[in-house]
């Protein structure tokens, strides 16, 4: 195995709740700059994957070597600092604040937190602000050049597509190596999930050195714009492959049609 | 800058909107008749329901927004207009000081609570913690009077200090049953305890800056006589201002958007890098900080404090007047402490009912209006500025 | 330390415990049904224990003496009457609330908590001063060296005891138990098997407030006195206890009230020179347990670790 070829590396990784195996001594490998795809039946333990990979919850073992460093069970923070950025399945954005306001929350650690610095030096913060407003608007242009122009109102009344778009650039601001997108085309139209995937596919030309996670459900989107695929099914990989392999695999049928 | 007409049009309300609030505070604080304390009440309801149906509110919203600066000014200066009116009515006076503090303390609870989502039921306890703490140095130490002012907000903060890790440790409502334990263990504690004046309490010294005898009242020529209580409104304007001006940056700021993404979604904060505690305790010692100061000067204005001052009663009116206002707006409170404070010492019919009344008015406005009075706008970090 | 004193104390404990335990499953049967917490229940004991005060003095000016049926129905009355008002706040109050925020409700609860306590202050006649409580039940003691057994708290312990036992089967063995135990697990699947979700809500918060009731005589008959304020001490002990077995677990809720009476006696027993202090010791304690086991000693609740 090739450490320089690999990005993310995850080593019989387990996670219980109780007496449930959420997942189980899952080992997982993502070549830098592809788009692999993570699928299986709900409830198999794919975001629960990236919640312990994000440092949401703690693993019971395994290892995670992420760019060559040992992230496992380091605090959701330190995660985010190596270069990890996620969505939600449930997207959690902030609603009542502003698209710009959200996407700044992904921007945290280009932003200068110092007390002095945000009370008394306006000047100072002020140019940060406009900077950081340049960014922001270019980013959201790649999906949708209209909302750059409504940066400043609420969340809450834009839908769905929307929202996952601003979601995704919350995710894409901060300049992440790896982006674990869970599950977005949830809640949306078959055009508008089209759509979105070639806002990703865009971006993911633009940006050099990206690698993307995506849990999906529509295997549409999984043949379009993967390159990889990873099976679940009880917590445990059972197949990997192109998704032309992987939709031959007996197992994966199995799981997800019941056929014996 | 030439000033041109639309930016006239955006001043216009504000102006207005500022004079009619200043005459008819002047009028209610004057007026003594009950049935005609109750009919500028009922006319303040009409106008104010009158106003937002006509859309006045937004507009009159507008113009503090985008001139906040000289708009706080204004009404430092009406405060002053007012308190030069009433000058030697110490009653009055008085009343405008204690709306001056209370500000202040609100102004701490909404960092805790409107913005990083803490509760603190505790309020009335570290506005305790800092009137004590000025009746014991005033007493014993020959600290100045304005450093002591800052011990007891640094007092506050360290009493909330100790009570960080406990909250910290638990969510929404057990953090909340924290605080209201605290809250009763002060008062309890109070009273019971020798060294401080147990339930007889303690009596404070007036303050005293550089020979300027704070208690005195101000007596120029020979029959003009101003009410000492002028010199506590002068101080806690300076403070409140200090304090206003503090909120405000905090909110438009990275620090307030902070606060904002840890209250509405912790787990997705710290996927973003926050660190949960670092802010939360920010936010929670900057609060308390604001009222334990807020507490000094009260101790040494009444000049006598007792814990029946601090009860579990008080702190729910700090809570109420931050909910009633619109929580995380600063002008909110401004406009619910006014209400809170003034109607019940003019409209003696209620001031025994208050409780009720308050804690009905706030059970109201969750059911049908959560967003408070003066709902919370969205940020903007330089409200004049616009992208290019 | 003398037996007798010992058993004193112990006797004392055991009937705050009960009290508290009383309480606790309150807080912990809201929580399970709902998610919420009903801080206004404090104050339903209280003026579950003025509606019994006034009952009383109700049948005595009725002419009604016989002391079984007056204790019965200020029991009766009390209980019925927190069944109802519980049940108006869950449906009036909190139902309302659900999708908000849950800090409206426990703001909510919180804010009825003082509406209740300040109507009885400014409502019952001479509210604002301690009101004393009859003894309605036999005030025969029996002796033993330093320790007397009041017939009336042993009577209280033995109802208090058949009530949590009554608790017990109703959740464990009926129909209505299983609907509430249904919702309590997951409200959705229980709406989808065709459960009332309100009517349950309803009832549970009858259930809840009615032992609220049951808890507030009891306090009356022992102490023999009641105050506008009570509620509120036994409020934020009965939810610590709550919490300290674990919110939504019945029997951890009831080891909580009697865990905490305990600690208060023995607080007491230990300091016996700053029994001034013993508020301020329980208050202490609850912050302090709070530090330490945040979800509880006794639940294994899955939680995010951020």
């Amino acid at each position: 195995m090739n450490a320089e070829s690999h990005l993310l590396v995850a080593r019989e990784l387990t996670k219980r709740f109780g007496g449930l195996v959420a997942i189980d001594a899952l080992s997982l490998e993502v070549r830098r700059n592809e788009i692999l795809g993570l699928i299986g039946p709900n409830g198999s333990g794919k975001t629960t994957f990236f919640n312990v990979i994000t440092g949401i919850y703690a693993s019971d073992s395994g290892e995670t070597v992420f760019d060559g460093n040992d992230i496992s069970n380091l605090p959701a923070q330190a995660v985010y600092r190596a270069g990890i950025a996620r969505t939600f399945q449930r997207s959690r954005l902030s609603l009542p604040l502003s698209i710009f306001d959200n996407i700044m929350v992904g921007n945290h650690m280009h932003l200068d937190q110092g007390l002095w610095f945000n009370l008394g030096r306006r000047g100072a913060f002020k140019r940060q602000f406009e900077e950081q407003f340049e960014r922001a608007r270019e980013l959201i242009k790649i999906f949708d050049p209209p909302l750059a122009d409504r940066m400043f109102e609420a969340v809450g009344g834009f839908p769905m597509i929307d929202r996952r778009r601003i979601e995704i650039c919350r995710a894409l601001i901060s300049q992440p190596k790896l982006l674990l997108l869970d599950e977005p085309s949830a809640g949306m139209t078959h055009e508008e999930t089209t759509q979105l995937m070639n806002d990703i596919l865009e971006v993911k030309e633009r940006v050099t050195d990206l690698t993307v996670i995506i849990i999906e459900h529509e295997m549409g989107v999984i043949e379009r714009i993967t390159n990889d695929c990873v099976v679940l099914n009880f917590g445990r990989k059972i197949c990997q492959g192109s998704y032309q392999e992987v939709a031959a695999d007996m197992q994966v049928q199995e799981a997800y049609l019941g056929i014996k | 800058m030439k000033r041109t007409l639309p930016e006239f049009g955006v001043l216009l309300p504000g102006i207005a909107g500022l004079i009619v609030l200043t005459v008819y505070l002047a009028l209610l604080l004057q007026v003594e008749s009950q049935t005609e304390i109750a009919a500028l009440l009922v006319i303040a309801v009409v106008a104010a329901l009158a106003a937002t149906r006509f859309g006045v509110m937004p507009r009159i919203g507008r113009s503090f927004r985008e001139f906040e600066g000289p708009f706080s000014l204004a009404i430092a200066c009406a405060v002053l207009v007012m308190v030069a009116y009433f000058h030697e009515d110490h009653f009055i006076l008085l009343l405008i000081a204690t709306v001056i503090i209370y500000i202040i303390v609100t102004l701490g609870l909404n960092i805790q609570f409107g913005f990083v989502g803490m509760l603190n039921f505790a309020g009335a306890a570290f506005f305790g913690v800092g009137c004590y703490t000025a009746a014991v140095l005033t007493k014993n130490t020959p600290l100045p009077h304005l450093l002591i002012l800052v011990i007891g907000g640094l007092m506050a903060a360290f009493i909330g200090s100790l009570l960080i890790l406990p909250v910290l440790r638990t969510r929404g409502h057990y953090s909340a049953v924290i605080t209201i334990a605290f809250g009763l263990l002060f008062k309890i504690f109070l009273e019971v305890n020798d060294v401080l004046g147990g339930p007889q309490g303690l009596h404070v010294d007036g303050m005293n800056v550089l020979g300027w005898e704070f208690n005195k009242n101000i007596e120029i020529g020979d029959d003009l006589e101003i009410s000492f209580y002028v010199n506590y409104i002068i101080v806690g304007l300076l403070v409140l201002g200090l304090s206003f001006t503090l909120v405000r940056r905090l909110e438009r700021s990275w620090i307030g958007l902070n606060l904002d993404a840890i209250r509405l979604d912790e787990t997705a904060a710290a996927c973003f890098g926050l660190n949960l505690i670092r802010w939360k305790v920010t936010a929670f010692t900057v609060g308390n900080f604001l009222i334990g100061m807020a507490g000094a000067l009260y101790a040494m204005m009444v000049g006598f404090i007792a814990p029946t001052n601090f009860t579990f009663g008080d702190s729910l009116i700090m809570v109420s007047i931050v909910l009633l206002g619109g929580i995380g707006n600063p002008w909110g409170l401004v406009v619910a402490t006014i209400i809170l404070v003034i109607v019940p010492e003019k409209l003696q019919a209620i001031q025994e009912y208050r409780f009720l009344l308050f804690a009905t008015m706030v059970m109201l406005m969750l059911l049908f209006r959560p967003e408070g009075l003066l709902p919370r706008p969205l940020r903007t970090y330089f409200p004049a500025w616009k992208p290019r | 330390m003398d037996i007798g004193l010992l058993g004193q104390y112990i006797m004392n404990g055991l009937m705050l415990g009960m009290m508290y335990a009383l309480v606790a499953v309150g807080f912990t049967l809201f929580f399970g049904v709902l998610d919420v917490i009903n801080f206004s229940h404090g104050d339903v004991l209280t003026v579950g224990a003025f509606t019994g005060l006034a009952t009383s003095l109700g049948l005595t000016a009725l002419g009604i003496s016989s002391a079984p049926l007056v204790v019965v129905i200020v029991f009766l009355s009390a209980i019925v009457c927190m069944s109802a008002l519980g049940a108006f706040i869950a449906r009036y109050l909190v139902l309302p609330l659900k999708s908000a925020p849950a800090l409206n409700t426990l703001l909510l609860t919180l804010m009825l908590g003082i509406v209740l306590h300040e109507a009885v202050r400014l409502f019952y006649p001479q509210g604002a001063n301690p009101q004393r409580f009859p003894s309605l039940l036999s005030t025969e003691a029996y002796s033993f060296g330093h320790f007397t057994l009041r017939v009336d708290s042993a009577l209280l312990l033995l109802a208090g005891l058949a009530v949590i036992i009554g608790v017990h089967l109703l959740i464990n063995k009926t129909k209505l138990g299983l609907a509430i135990r249904a919702v309590a697990q997951d409200e959705e699947t229980a709406k989808l098997m065709g459960i009332n979700f309100t009517l349950i809500v309803l009832v549970t918060f009858a259930i809840g407030s009615g032992l609220a009731a049951f808890a507030g005589i009891m306090h009356g008959l022992y102490y023999s006195e009641i105050n506008f304020g009570m509620g509120l001490l036994l409020g934020v002990i009965g939810f610590s206890a709550a919490i300290v077995g674990g919110l939504g677990n019945i029997y951890g809720a009831i080891i909580g009230g009697f865990l905490f009476a305990a600690l208060q006696t023995i607080g007491a027993l230990a300091l016996p020179f700053a029994s001034a202090y013993k508020d301020v010791f329980a208050f202490g304690v609850v912050i302090l347990i709070m530090a330490w086991r945040p979800t509880g000693l006794i639940s294994e609740k899955v939680s995010e670790r951020v």
